[in-house]
């Protein structure tokens, strides 16, 4: 099967794996990118193309579509970050991001929505970014949507997503048909393992293969440490190699020096990295209001089968719930796809009681509802913090604003299940049961107790935590990702999200990048 | 304060100060050590958990629960240094007597407990008022199930036949 990757390999690609390094290393360029998802793949693809010596670094491994499994035990340790195991630093909420090359965008669903407008209005009330009346962010995301073949999916959803759909059919709430970043795909349902036939536009086989062909460098198995600084530059990046288990591995040191430094680690390794520098942050919010669309769930049993791991993992999405009335958090209804691991790890009970659920894998539905977190004072997010080895970890509050829109989407997605046709609903909490009607869920869900390790939470999409605004006061970095203390600092991955989205990232993190990027090049090429 | 030193403290103060009892013991704490704790709390844990899910058959059940602990111990190194050490802290209290008897309320090591039993005590850790023990029902519970139904050999009870392009074994 072709592998782009192993031909642009062969035909002399720069690539070094850290991990097998023996001694120490010194690298002088002009561009470091410290990051190879969303923001770090756009990066490297223009930053190449404007002919500037660029070097990407990655923390996770180089892997191909050769070396893809399609099972949950090989890709969440190769693939994820923490092995899929991240949780807030409470464990209240699991939280899977990407730490391959090509990032979450290697493992994500292929979901790509625009930004959505209400966001933007609120960016530009709160933080003076004023993508909404100016319109400065549409050409981006139209110049991201060809370049990654985005378009409405013209399959049938699968029967995942299908409930979904027939749901907001029979009630009569909005729906929409996904937009995925796809060309060829078979409809297989590996998304979250890492496309299997390369038909997953991620950075992995799109803007990485074009920077690398272009003559850029690539090390994989690498940790970015520290950035060293002095007055308003950063004058070096220090670096160590990993190990087999992606664990630092501090036996030798990398040096880096370059003129320009762009940080893409994601939201959380980004704002980790400048915790570690040790980084100057006179507006207080460095790693503060990262937010996660907290995201609850809600299993459904059907007499049909729903074979919910096969197929393009989302297809259909709901906003029914995502603006209501404005003291209220809002909600988008989607569906994760469904497999043992992820199936067997979240569906309550134990012994018999969970033996039996999955005993009926192939005719359970699961229905998430994102929570739209950051946009009220009850909703601020949650603050990163460096554990004893240095590394990230988010600590999360859940107020009682963030707790109501718990209950509201477990009823929404209830009632949604039942008139989907679900013969039982099963809210993913561990004080309930099967529920056998929609009157029966309602009135038990009005009594679940609401608190942490009680309703199951996980988040897939971090965001935050070196915010953009247009005031140094509230933000990290301006609208062009530009550091406001270090001149030659750039951020660009979802790190500067000044709020969550109300919807997937991916789309956004790419037109962000993209349109901060053509900025740097310009100031670089003076 | 170290989160180590924090568990310890959580666990003593919550749980063995009720009983009469200090609980700071000093733990061995070898490579091996650890490894042979986390054996026997898996070897305790898994039939628990699995029941209903595992094979009949004895040799079958046992080749099921043999290699779900494997893939226990061979995914524990993925997580992050600070989960891990609170996982081998707990592997390690729970196979003490003293560490025993604040968790489990019982002298009898996990594995003498009947299945039960032992389920009684993972849910008395989910309704525990100390987080502590909270998350290490939820840690182990999804450790666990993950490394169970991880494995191809426990798919045919689902009818779980997935697609599969680069073969693993």
């Amino acid at each position: 099967m072709y592998d782009p990757i192993a031909e642009g390999l062969s035909r002399g690609w720069r690539h070094i794996d850290a991990s097998t390094l023996t001694t120490d290393q010194e690298f002088e360029t002009d561009v470091v990118i410290i990051g190879t998802g969303a923001g770090g793949g756009i990066a490297a693809e223009l930053l190449t193309q404007a002919g500037f010596k660029v070097l990407m670094l990655e923390h996770g491994a180089f892997y191909s579509s050769s070396d893809f499994r399609q099972q949950e035990r090989w890709a969440y340790p190769q693939l994820y970050q923490d092995g899929a195991g991240r949780k807030t630093k409470d464990q209240a909420i699991s939280i899977l991001q990407g730490r391959t090359v090509g990032g979450s965008t290697t493992v994500n669903w292929t979901t790509s929505i625009r930004t959505p407008a209400n966001t933007l209005k609120y960016w530009e009330q709160e933080f003076g970014l004023d993508f909404a009346s100016t319109g400065a962010l549409e050409p981006f995301l139209d110049l991201a949507t060809g370049r990654l073949n985005i378009s409405e999916w013209q399959l049938t959803p699968n029967h995942n997503n299908g409930m979904l759909q027939r749901g907001c059919q029979t009630l009569g709430w909005e729906y929409t048909v996904i937009h995925r970043n796809v060309k060829g795909c078979a409809n297989t349902g590996y998304c979250g393992m890492g496309c299997p036939l390369n038909a997953k536009q991620s950075m992995l086989v799109t803007t990485i293969p074009a920077a690398l062909d272009a003559g850029a460098t690539l090390i994989s198995r690498v940790s970015a440490r520290e950035l060293v600084w002095r007055g308003d530059q950063i004058q070096e990046l220090w670096a160590v190699p990993v190990d087999l288990h992606f664990q630092t591995d501090p036996r030798l040191k990398i040096r880096i020096r370059a003129r320009h430094y762009i940080l893409a680690g994601g939201a959380m390794n980004s704002p980790a990295l400048l915790l570690r520098s040790k980084v100057q942050d006179p507006s207080g919010r460095l790693g503060k209001h990262t937010y996660l669309h907290p995201s609850v769930i809600s299993g459904a049993v059907f007499d049909e089968p729903v074979y919910g791991n096969q197929g393009a993992p989302q297809s259909i999405y709901s906003d029914q719930f995502v603006w209501p009335e404005p003291e209220k958090i809002g909600f988008k209804l989607e569906v994760p796809p469904l497999h043992p691991v992820l199936m067997a790890s979240k569906l309550t009970g134990m012994a018999e009681s969970h033996a039996d659920l999955m005993r009926q894998f192939n005719h359970l539905q699961v229905v998430i509802a994102l929570l739209r977190d950051g946009f009220h004072p009850d909703a601020q997010g949650g603050a990163v913090q460096l554990d004893g080895h240095g590394e990230p970890q988010l600590d999360y509050p859940l107020t009682d604003y963030v707790w109501d829109g718990v209950r509201r989407a477990y009823l929404a997605m209830a009632e949604l299940q039942f008139a989907a046709g679900a013969s039982a609903v099963l809210p993913i909490h561990h004080d309930a049961h099967l529920y056998q009607s929609w009157s029966q869920a309602k009135a038990a869900i009005a009594e679940l107790p609401l608190q942490r390790y009680r309703a199951t939470l996980a988040s897939a999409h971090v965001m935050g935590g070196c915010n953009m605004s247009a005031d140094p006061a509230t933000g990290v970095v301006d609208s062009f990702g530009r550091h406001q203390q270090l001149k030659n600092l750039t951020i660009c991955d979802g790190s500067i999200l000044p709020s969550s989205l109300g919807a997937n990232p991916q789309l956004t993190i790419y037109a962000l990048s993209w349109r901060i990027c053509g900025e740097l090049i310009k100031n670089l090429s003076v | 304060m170290q989160r180590r030193q924090f568990i310890m403290l959580g666990l003593g103060t919550g749980v063995s100060l009720s009983l009469g009892l200090t609980l700071y013991p000093v733990l061995r704490n070898t490579e091996q050590s650890r490894t042979d704790a986390a054996t026997l709390v898996l070897d305790a844990l898994l039939p628990a958990l699995l029941h209903g899910a595992l094979p009949v058959e004895a040799a079958a059940q046992q080749a099921a629960l043999r290699r779900s602990r494997e893939a226990v111990l061979q995914f524990l190194p993925y997580l992050p240094r600070t989960q891990q050490a609170e996982l081998q802290q707990l592997f390690l209290l729970l196979q003490q007597r003293l560490g025993q008897l604040a968790l489990t309320g019982h002298w009898l090591s996990l594995n003498e407990l009947p299945v039960g039993q032992r389920l009684q005590l993972l849910n008395s850790w989910r309704d525990s008022y100390l987080a502590t023990l909270q998350q290490a029902y939820h840690g182990l519970r999804e450790l666990l199930y993950g490394a169970y139904y991880g494995q191809p050999q426990h798919w045919p009870a689902l009818k779980h036949q997935p697609l599969e392009f680069n073969p693993y074994v």
